[in-house]
């Protein structure tokens, strides 16, 4: 499924909303508060404030904030949001309608889609953190976008339109995106910053008393924090980054650097994001009610963007264990993609055929 | 500056207890603090990887019969003494494997076939209990709700809940595992592996049947005792056990690297692919 369609699907919440009427626009923006006035965050047994579970972020909040006015706004309603999860509860409904067996085949070089509505997990309910609803994860510029540097925007168009098309970039496995090559998940989604995808947007946090790890579900990575530590040595410079952290009362502030040059272009349909090797993150995780946890993070790198910009998020807690994402050991597309790509290119060499003959 | 060679293992524990005593806990967190904790980095100090039976050193792990003796596979030549294979006592107790006859025809097929089928040469993920041996080290992080285990190679990675979540819904390479208590000893049983992991480089393999009963043990401030039952009614007469020590890593040196050998393996799996070949050496994938 194609970003465009996404966003096809936000908007047509927007014209069943505008249909409405504008005028319940005065609806309260807070949502009701989940957390009892005593509830303290849980310990561990060796003291720390527990985050210990498997949380979810799927949420059809995007990372930017891609609506038009007058919906170009950090928080949303009920009733706007609502028109938007109609819509996108009416689009998964159709899309799972039974196939029709008398429909023709496709058309010779159409897009058949990648996915049915089956295999993804995008969420069915926008975020709401800290009370409001959001239109976006970035809350920081104040008009929900990431700051790039004009160098920066062009750098990352200049990749994304390497990626599919006839400018695609298709002469070995090196040019593909980190998710299509199984080294990492898609886009941001193992971060930092933890960015949600399309599905497999679960975490399970485990802690001891000297490290925080988080197992990030695609692709069976496990983020290690060493608590109260130093950094690794400039050159190093791992998947992920290399991920110090501390407790701050019962907040867990994540510091992220050394950050892997081939991780720079973080594709994926839900986002896609550029942050230089130079970047530094700093995440905040605050266990805030039983089946919460807030997510904060800022982003700094003065090669990639004109300010430091921040994001938050709500994990939420889920009963359901992690199971394996194997990747690599199934990954047909890749050589696939590239076999694609010989096939086009010897048959464009080839002498054409004079019609008749052949 | 403390010591990391001190015997300090018991002080975390002791300090747990007492935090536990004036914040009042319960439940899992209750047990984690009556039980050992296995938190570290943790590594094998054998050559089980190469063969979990006894095995002399040899030229190569896939050998080819010479003039005057086995000689090492064409392709691995080029290695020299960087491509022979150590010695080891081996992990198995009780004597050879107890394959059934098929299955050691088969194992001995894997042998000869090595560089085609072993799936560490393709960085597949190791199964369990190869990801325990591979020469490389592992992180348990031993917390109160689960454990996960974090293994340098491949990134692999295992989640452990203290309660049985029932039948795997589908088969894994890593498998679904669950632990208990026995005492002192942490019992993970795995089930739900898929039958393309191996137990070594030497082709000794499993089917899908295979339920895998690890029995944890802490004998040292820095070692434990590690025993893995394998029971695989499809390929082998009767249950047979494994054991070995596990080394703490301790020091600046209790640091997991990584190694997510995905990337190192694209030019074998994928190199024939490319637009300009660089080398003959890339295998075409069998779907």
């Amino acid at each position: 499924m194609k970003l465009v369609k996404w966003i096809g699907i936000l908007l047509g919440g927007l014209l069943l909303f505008a249909v409405l009427g504008y005028g319940f626009l005065e609806a309260t923006k807070q949502v009701e508060a989940t957390t009892p006035e005593d509830w303290a965050a849980p310990r561990t047994s060796f003291g720390h404030p527990s985050l210990e579970g498997v949380w979810s972020s799927a949420s059809l909040t995007s990372l930017e904030r891609l609506l038009p006015l007058p919906f170009n706004k950090l928080t949303l309603n009920k009733l706007e949001a609502g028109a938007i999860e109609r819509g996108v509860r009416g689009f998964f409904e159709g899309e799972q309608a039974p196939s029709d067996p008398d429909a023709p085949a496709p058309e010779a070089g159409d897009d058949v889609g990648g996915y049915n509505t089956f295999w993804i997990d995008p969420g069915e309910r926008l975020m709401v953190v800290k009370g409001t609803i959001r239109s976006s994860i970035v809350v920081h510029p104040s008009n929900g976008m990431v700051p790039y540097r004009d160098e920066a925007r062009a750098l990352l168009d200049d990749y994304i339109s390497g990626v599919a098309g006839e400018h695609a970039r298709l002469d070995g496995p090196e040019q593909r995106p980190l998710g299509e090559r199984c080294i990492i998940g898609f886009g941001s989604t193992g971060g930092p910053p933890m960015l949600p995808v399309l599905y497999n947007n679960h975490y399970q946090f485990v802690q001891t008393p000297d490290h925080v790890a988080i197992l990030v579900e695609m692709n069976h990575d496990a983020r290690i924090v060493r608590l109260d530590a130093e950094h690794l040595p400039g050159h190093v410079t791992p998947w992920l980054g290399d991920s110090i952290g501390r407790w701050d009362g019962d907040t867990l502030i994540v510091e992220t650097t050394n950050f892997h040059p081939g991780q720079s272009f973080r594709l994926a349909i839900r986002h896609q994001l550029y942050m230089s090797p130079q970047a530094k993150v700093t995440e905040r995780f605050t266990r805030v009610a039983p089946q919460e946890i807030l997510y904060e993070f800022t982003v700094e790198d003065e090669t990639a963007y004109t300010e430091p910009w921040m994001g938050e998020m709500t994990l939420r807690k889920t009963n359901d264990p992690i199971y394996e994402y194997a990747c690599h050991e199934g990954n047909y597309s890749l050589p696939g993609i590239l076999a694609g790509a010989r096939y086009e290119e010897r048959k464009a060499e080839a002498p054409s055929t004079p019609q008749g003959t052949g | 500056m403390p010591d990391p060679y001190c015997d300090h293992w018991r002080t975390p524990k002791a300090i747990a207890v007492a935090i536990a005593l004036l914040l009042g806990t319960s439940g899992l967190a209750d047990e984690a603090l009556e039980k050992p904790n296995f938190s570290g980095v943790w590594q094998v100090l054998n050559t089980a990887n190469y063969n979990i039976e006894a095995h002399m050193a040899q030229a190569s792990m896939q050998l080819i019969d010479g003039p005057f003796g086995p000689l090492p596979a064409r392709e691995l030549v080029p290695l020299g003494a960087v491509g022979a294979v150590p010695s080891g006592l081996g992990v198995v107790e009780g004597g050879p494997l107890p394959y059934q006859d098929w299955a050691l025809a088969r194992r001995d097929e894997h042998r000869a076939n090595w560089l085609d089928r072993d799936p560490e040469i393709k960085c597949f993920l190791p199964g369990v209990p190869r990801a325990t041996y591979m020469p490389l080290p592992f992180q348990i992080f031993h917390g109160d709700s689960a454990i996960l285990i974090a293994y340098e190679y491949a990134g692999a990675t295992r989640n452990i809940p203290f309660e049985d979540p029932g039948e795997p819904p589908a088969d894994s390479w890593m498998g679904q595992s669950w632990a208990r208590w026995e005492d002192d000893v942490l019992v993970v049983t795995t089930t739900g592996q898929n039958d393309q992991t191996w137990f070594d480089r030497s082709g000794n393999f499993h089917s899908e049947q295979m339920t895998v009963v690890e029995r944890i043990r802490r004998i040292g401030p820095h070692h434990l005792d590690y025993q893995a039952e394998i029971r695989d009614e499809a390929v082998f007469t009767r249950a047979w056990t494994m054991r070995m020590t596990l080394y703490e890593r301790i020091g600046a040196d209790a640091q997991l690297g990584q190694f997510k050998c995905v990337e190192f393996v694209e030019e074998l799996l994928y190199g024939h692919l490319r637009k300009a070949p660089v080398s003959d050496a890339s295998v075409q994938q069998q779907p």
